[in-house]
């Protein structure tokens, strides 16, 4: 600290230095330099700059680069016209550091509440031409990958009117794909991988796995997926990347998991309704975790990582659905065998869907 | 009146304390977690204002005069400008891909890209302008009445430029780049003349440039001397196998030790051909750092963050910013009375592109 009390000023047009002397007058001052006046300047317009070791800067409303430089031990009836100390700025400096931690702390913790918890009674909100116009902008006619037979049409129109009662919300189609992976995507679409198909060993398997997706639908999980991730952008937008975006991955992590769980309820209910046995559900989840184990050398192994990522394949899914099976009761297979014949082999038949994903310009 | 910096011993000085800043740095560290990483900006700006104001030119200290609120607005601007149309482009682009439009897809991606990396030189050259525009020396500050978007062109094709002939003209571009954006910047009344020659800079370039082919040459004639000596001595066994592992722990310690020490050899050459390049009026710079101050420097940023366990990283800018000012060097002289107001316009957000971006500024 200096002993005496040291003032000078910049006056903003150049760089001179000037050894001044403050003269107050009511709420104005005036700067006596040697012969000169400068001013007069209000103390209204003065600003807190920033402090240089023991120099306190201030400056002036609307004069760029006007600058008043005080040292040592001002005199107390200035130091009151004078603009506080600024040290961390704003809300933090008028709540005192601990306070705004906690507030800080609870209004983030609020933000984050609203956004999680929030697309849960916001997704039904959203009308549903809305959600039919982002499906159909998103998904078109798949590149023409939509196989398409009368029979096997039909086929699949039975299976979903006998899972679903309201089957006219629901477009259910089978891409010419070679993957095993059926996906829900918004607008009530629900697109069935040939690939899963043709592996199927029964159209209850199918069922199964097609019920799921509708719980997904019906459940608006799709909707949800996307506000809960639009609002953990938001929101986690101000955290540096990296860990921003971990955060993110392990909220939509857990959010998936329960969105899993819901629509394997679904599956099984539905299941239940049309009497569709679930033993081939369970089996076919059997087939798949063992394959994975594998598979991932061979040319599958890709459609069955893909299936895994997007749905965790755990014991108690398969146990779940081996536990919903009612003993006794007369379940009747989901299709007869020639229409399950003209679903499996639709893809096949029509010559005129696409084939592949993504890379092939044919 | 004027300022001869002839005989002074250096005419930057730094004055800041590591205790000092810890007790900025601490503060800034626990408000970002609460926040959510939003304190952020208000963060960078507190420590800016010490580092500055620690930081003596001649016989006056620096002023940073930038607010935390105009990072925030540069901030939310780029997500609003740049963030939302990327993830409805990046939709649409997972759109076309389903479609089947992969062709349309890659080219809106291309262009994606090439916005990005336009926009990557623009944040760059606005960076430098924002700093300069908020630095006070005596009341004097700095900047630019470029908004750089001629800038963002030269930095892409002057980049593309560097790597057509196998990346052997990087140096050339970054030279080219730094002169540019430089030349385009003032303080005060005074434009900055940025002469840098990019030819010295070529030899430690090809240092770091060949490096790898000159170790793996190196370990192959190893190994063929090795292999000739095994045989001979084929008797101890064993042996052979072990001076393979030795082979293999040099190959990834060089791959580790030696490509960083090319590589800040050759930033360290970089930067001096750079600053000393620079000229404002009658007043030359130099820094002074050579390789081995910058490997040192870079070997004790890396101990005090991994000693620290990773908590060391806020006091980065600290370093950094000791750093270039301790080996920072002014020569000739001011004019005081001519060093005026700078008459540039000044942006009211900061660096907004860059914080996006992640890079830095000098
Ligand atoms: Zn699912």
């Amino acid at each position: 600290m200096d002993t005496f009390f040291n003032v000078w000023h910049y006056d903003g047009r150049s760089a001179v230095r000037r050894k001044v002397e403050i003269q107050t007058i009511g709420r104005q001052f005036f700067l006596l330099e040697n012969e000169r006046r400068h001013g007069p300047f209000s103390f209204s317009d003065v600003e807190y700059v920033t402090r240089k070791e023991n120099v306190d800067v201030y400056g002036l409303a609307d004069v760029d680069g006007w600058r008043l430089m005080l040292s040592g031990p001002v005199p107390a009836e200035l130091a009151e016209l004078l603009p506080a100390y600024r040290k961390y700025g704003g809300w933090v400096d008028r709540l005192g550091l601990g306070k705004a931690t906690i507030a800080f702390t609870l209004a983030s913790a609020a933000a984050i509440a609203v956004v999680l918890l929030s697309p849960q009674w916001l997704a039904p909100l959203i009308p549903s031409s809305v959600d039919k116009k982002l499906g159909d902008a998103l998904v078109g006619d798949f590149g023409g990958r939509f196989c398409s037979t009368p029979a096997g049409d039909a086929a699949l129109q039975k299976l979903v009117n006998s899972l679903d009662s309201k089957p006219q919300d629901l477009q259910v189609e089978v891409a010419k794909i070679d993957m095993i992976n059926a996906v829900a995507l918004p607008g009530g679409k629900v697109i069935l991988f040939d690939g899963l198909v043709k592996q199927a060993r029964s159209p209850d398997e199918v069922a199964g796995v097609l019920a799921h997706e509708i719980g997904h639908v019906r459940e608006k999980h799709v909707m949800q997926a996307l506000l809960r991730q639009m609002g953990l952008a938001v929101v986690l937008g101000g955290v540096d990347g990296n860990s921003g975006a971990l955060v993110n991955n392990m909220l939509a992590m857990s959010y998936s998991r329960e969105s899993e769980a819901e629509a394997d309820a679904h599956s099984m209910k539905a299941l239940g309704n049309a009497n569709i046995s679930p033993v081939g559900t369970a089996s076919f989840f059997d087939r798949l975790s063992e394959l994975d184990g594998s598979a991932r050398n061979r040319d599958e192994g890709q459609g069955i990582a893909g299936y895994m990522s997007s749905h965790p394949l755990s014991r108690e899914r398969k146990k779940a659905f081996e536990k919903s099976i009612v003993k006794g009761k007369n379940y009747k297979p989901a299709l007869t065998s020639a229409e399950w014949t003209e679903l499996k082999t639709m893809c096949t038949q029509d010559r005129k869907a696409k084939s592949g994903f993504g890379f092939d310009f044919e | 009146m004027s300022e001869d910096l002839t005989q002074r011993h250096s005419a930057f000085r730094f004055h800041g304390s590591w205790q000092e800043f810890a007790k900025i740095a601490f503060p800034n560290l626990l408000l970002s977690i609460v926040t959510l990483g939003i304190y952020r900006f208000w963060a960078t700006t507190r420590e800016r204002e010490y580092l500055w104001a620690q930081t003596d030119f001649i016989d006056e200290r620096l002023e940073w005069t930038g607010k935390g609120m105009e990072l925030f607005i540069g901030f939310i601007m780029v997500f609003l400008l740049l963030g939302l149309p990327f993830i409805v482009i990046q939709l649409i682009s997972q759109g076309l891909i389903f479609r089947g439009e992969t062709v349309l897809a890659g080219v809106i991606t291309l262009l994606m890209f090439l916005l990005l990396f336009y926009l990557t030189g623009v944040a760059y050259f606005r960076a430098l302008r924002y700093r300069l525009s908020r630095t006070y020396w005596r009341g004097i500050r700095g900047g630019s009445n470029d908004p750089g978007f001629g800038y963002g062109l030269s930095y892409m094709w002057k980049s593309f430029v560097g790597w057509l002939p196998i990346f052997l003209l990087v140096p050339w571009s970054m030279i080219s780049l730094w002169n540019e954006r430089w030349n385009a910047m003032s303080f005060g009344p005074h434009r900055f003349e940025a002469n840098a020659d990019w030819k010295p800079l070529m030899k430690r370039y090809l240092l770091f440039y060949l490096v790898p082919f000159l170790l793996v040459a190196g370990l192959i004639t190893v190994a063929i001397v090795a292999a000739a000596s095994g045989d001979q001595l084929g008797a101890i066994g064993g042996a052979g196998m072990a001076v393979g592992g030795i082979i293999v722990v040099l190959a990834i310690l060089s791959l580790y030790i030696i490509l960083p020490l090319a590589a800040l050899a050759f930033y360290s050459k970089y930067f001096r051909l750079a600053v000393g390049g620079l000229r404002l009026h009658n007043l030359e710079f130099d820094f002074r750092a050579r390789a081995p101050d910058w490997i040192l420097f870079f070997l004790a940023n890396m101990a005090i963050v991994i000693c620290t366990l990773g908590i060391g990283y806020i006091f980065m800018p600290y370093r950094n910013w000791k750093f270039f000012v301790d080996h920072m060097e002014a020569y000739g002289e001011i004019n005081i009375d001519e060093l005026t107001q700078s008459k540039t316009i000044v942006s009211k957000h900061g660096e907004g592109l860059l914080d996006a971006f992640d890079v830095g500024a000098i």
